[in-house]
């Protein structure tokens, strides 16, 4: 059930509120479920009903469908959400770059002329760059 | 096969129908579908069970929790009150809707 969850709630990661998505999750966990037992009761081994089952479900886009109305409300809540994280991380990376050229320049006389900074700058650049990808592949 | 663009607007009743004629789990209406349509009608289960999901919130249907032959418990959906009357209503819109296409595409569809 473990994986079958998993998978339902990568499914809907971003999409709908809260309470829509624990319901979503509940029904969608617990159908895929049932068709997994059943092929397990005729005689398909259980990870092999898993797999199959996983694979014959269908995608997030296949869920919006059942809500034609939401379904670009929902998409669009989404890209607007991850254009704000994009934009946070931005200015989370100024601000550590910023703080780390500020103590790296302050304190010279204690880390001389390593400038140390460029390493902080090039490694946190992991974080605008993850944020810019997520945004860039909902926008699409 | 038929695609299931043209027929999604028909989903929530063709679940009201399933379940007007007996209670089922989830994975038991989706087989129903395709037997019932020789697998003509290729209905993606995330769509089917999403489209449950939206039907129980706007509580056309119910669920319940039933035992299964060999242990464990499935999920059972009901149709309710509320759910006859809308699909009884949808039956009478796709009346008239038939005898519009019929009206206009005459013998082509006979």
């Amino acid at each position: 059930m473990n994986k079958i969850k998993k998978f339902v709630s990568k499914l809907l990661k971003g999409y709908f509120n809260e309470q829509d998505k624990r319901e979503l999750i509940d029904i969608l966990s617990t159908s895929l479920q049932e068709k997994v037992d059943d092929l397990v009761e005729q005689g398909t081994p259980v990870d092999a009903a898993i797999s199959r089952s996983i694979q014959e479900f269908g995608s997030t886009d296949d869920v919006l469908q059942a809500f034609p109305g939401q379904k670009s409300e929902l998409r669009q809540n989404l890209v607007s959400k991850r254009r704000s994280n994009f934009l946070f991380s931005l200015f989370g990376y100024a601000v550590i770059v910023g703080l780390s050229l500020f103590i790296n320049l302050w304190f010279k006389s204690f880390f001389g002329d390593f400038l140390w900074f460029v390493v902080v700058a090039i490694g946190a650049l992991f974080w605008p760059g993850a944020m810019f990808y997520l945004y860039r592949s909902v926008k699409k | 096969m038929i695609s299931s663009d043209i027929i999604r607007g028909h989903i929530d009743t063709i679940i009201l129908k399933l379940l007007s004629e007996r209670d089922m789990y989830g994975y038991e209406l989706a087989n129903e579908i395709k037997t019932r349509t020789s697998n003509q009608f290729d209905i993606k289960e995330a769509t089917l069970y999403s489209v449950v999901q939206r039907l129980e919130s706007r509580e056309l249907i119910s669920s319940y929790t039933g035992e299964k032959t060999h242990g464990g418990q499935r999920r059972y959906y009901k149709i309710t009150p509320l759910g006859k009357a809308y699909y009884r209503e949808t039956i009478a819109e796709w009346k008239v809707l038939q005898d519009i296409m019929r009206a206009i595409m005459g013998d082509d569809i006979r």
